[in-house]
């Protein structure tokens, strides 16, 4: 799409179906990132210290760019960058097949299922799915010219929701409201664990509507200031209220619309009338809502419904966006059309939009075996929406019936596991991760940490590498492929 | 299910990733097909799920 880079960052659950299992599952994601490095060779591992939870061997870059790495016990992928979301939802999908391969390969998929999920039902974890969009430096970061994007987000969870069954306890945390900090019990009116189904994972858990951090108080809009790119162009929006999504569709309508309302923003284009009165309860409201009319109070004191909000975006994207790419023209049939059956009956949904699906699949068991919302299988099923073994996976299965559409193919997914795509920064990377795997050996770069005090054969990072021995390589431009720059730059380590 | 292909992948600076497949003539809004999916075969996955994973299910809080 225009003047955009996309990518996302997964973290998933890892299920034991053992009562008394042998291994936690932070043991098994060592087993597959193990696998992933060290037996398949898809990548080089990280022998610095990126952090003071990342140590040496932690995780590392793989040949299609992207990331896998251990983050709080969790498995997460990162995308690449990728230009066209074409290439995000395949490259999305091809973390998901690396470490479902992976497992099957171990011989683990009996014992362990990986869930692209957000929560677990039984303690109120939650991990993230992440957004990244990057953006001028221009962009009116602040919180009039971000208002738009909080009622944007707030409201696009009626098609970008993955949906659960019942709801995190109240949080230990706090909540903002006009402008006061006050104990998130103090919501308490509201029976949440007798909640039957919410259409998003993640909105119980945020608590606040700008914020740096990410473990907590997270926000609607996290503030952090990490372009992973130069700084003087670039900003990086990272957003973390979104829920995993399985569906292709859904994964592609939530960056598409996301990509278009931020571009709305930057041009000076977004509706300014709908800020949202209190936004961070407005999202839990509508996540929550059983009736499913999502209506929003405005700052204006106006009551809209968050259908005719998304409505309102759509209206000024499609008067300023329209026609300017083949993805734009299609995020916007796609958006009028899931806007359209929103307000009708949620099975038109079923397949293109997670939550829609998943409450269909809940709503025909529970009727067909006389089960209430309360009953553990509906947790059960609820967690099974998400699992990536195809055989067993309530969405797979619906892909199966061929009742979710696809945006991708599982070409163009096997391809994503092992390459980059070739308009971004991410190209000239994957070159390096192949140059190291192929060549490293021979040049003595084994994965193996350096001894203290010696700089350590490579360190990658998302904007600049260096070999050592050689001058640090930048590339702070990830509109750039750096492809023949890098070549040059390795033949020169080869000498 | 053609009506949500995405358009051809936009060439990159160098030879692109495989284009996904091309979509269909008309790339307007269209209704999607609304018949119920079959649920046989997705009652009999539903039916092989243990009612006791989401108890087993305990992560740690991420990000």
């Amino acid at each position: 799409m225009v003047n955009r880079i996309f990518g996302l960052e997964t973290e998933y659950g890892l299920l034991i179906h053992q009562d008394h299992p042998d291994h936690s599952p932070t043991w098994f994601a060592h087993r597959l990132r193990d696998q992933l490095f060290h037996v398949q060779r898809r990548g080089v591992l990280d022998l610095h210290h990126r952090g003071h939870d990342e140590p040496p061997g932690n995780g590392g870059f793989l040949v299609n760019a992207g990331r896998i790495y251990l983050d709080m016990g969790h498995l997460e992928y990162a995308s690449p960058e990728c230009h066209s979301l074409t290439d995000v939802v395949a490259s999305d999908r091809a973390g998901d097949l690396l470490l479902q391969q992976a497992l099957e390969e171990l011989g683990l998929s009996e014992q362990v299922s990986l869930i692209k999920n957000n929560i677990d039902h039984e303690t109120d974890a939650t991990f993230g799915s992440h957004e990244n969009y990057l953006v001028s430096r221009r962009f009116p970061f602040s919180r009039r010219g971000l208002a738009p994007l909080v009622t944007f987000l707030v409201t696009r969870q009626i098609f970008t929701g993955s949906g659960r069954v019942g709801s995190a306890a109240p949080q230990d945390a706090w909540i903002q409201t006009d402008r006061l900090i006050v104990p998130r019990s103090a919501f308490g009116t509201h029976q949440v664990s007798d909640l039957p189904f919410q259409i998003s994972q993640r909105a119980d858990y945020i608590v606040n509507d700008f914020f740096e951090w990410v473990q907590h108080n997270r926000a609607i809009v996290n503030t952090r200031d990490e372009p992973l790119a130069d700084p003087n162009q670039y900003r990086r929006i990272h957003l973390l209220l979104g829920d995993s999504n399985m569906a292709e569709y859904a994964t592609a309508l939530k960056l598409g619309t996301t990509g278009l309302v931020l571009q709305l923003i930057e041009e000076g284009h977004a509706p300014q009338d709908l800020e949202i009165d209190e936004p961070v309860e407005a999202l839990q409201e509508i996540s929550q809502d059983q009736e499913r009319r999502w209506l929003v109070q405005l700052r204006s004191q106006k009551t809209m419904s968050a259908v005719d909000i998304q409505g309102r975006f759509l209206d000024c994207a499609v008067q300023h966006c329209k026609g300017q790419d083949e993805e734009t023209d299609w995020v916007l049939a796609q958006w009028a059309s899931v806007l359209h059956d929103l307000g009708d009956d949620y099975h038109k949904l079923v397949g293109r939009v997670d939550w829609a699906s998943k409450l269909w699949l809940l709503e025909c068991f529970r009727e067909a075996e006389h089960l209430d919302w309360v009953d553990p299988m509906m947790r059960s099923l609820d967690l099974e929406y998400h699992n990536l073994n195809h055989e067993k996976g309530l969405y797979h299965g619906l892909l199966e019936e061929g009742r979710a559409p696809r945006v991708t193919t599982d070409r163009l997914i096997h391809l994503a596991m092992d390459t980059a795509p070739k308009n971004t920064r991410a190209y000239g990377r994957s070159e390096l991760v192949r140059h190291l795997l192929n060549e490293g050996p021979a040049l003595g770069m084994d994965q193996s940490p350096a001894p203290d005090g010696l700089f350590p054969p490579y360190v990658i990072n998302w904007s600049i590498f260096q070999v050592r021995g050689h001058a640090p390589f930048p590339m702070p431009d990830p509109f750039k492929t750096y492809l023949e720059d890098v070549r040059t730059h390795l033949q020169s380590v080869i000498v | 299910m053609t009506h949500s292909m995405m358009p051809e992948r936009r060439e990159g600076p160098v030879d692109p990733m495989p284009k996904s497949p091309s979509p269909e003539e008309g790339s307007g809004p269209r209704r999607p097909d609304t018949g119920s999916p079959d649920k046989d075969n997705l009652m009999k996955r539903m039916r092989k799920v243990d009612p006791k994973q989401a108890e087993r299910y305990r992560q740690r809080t991420g990000e």
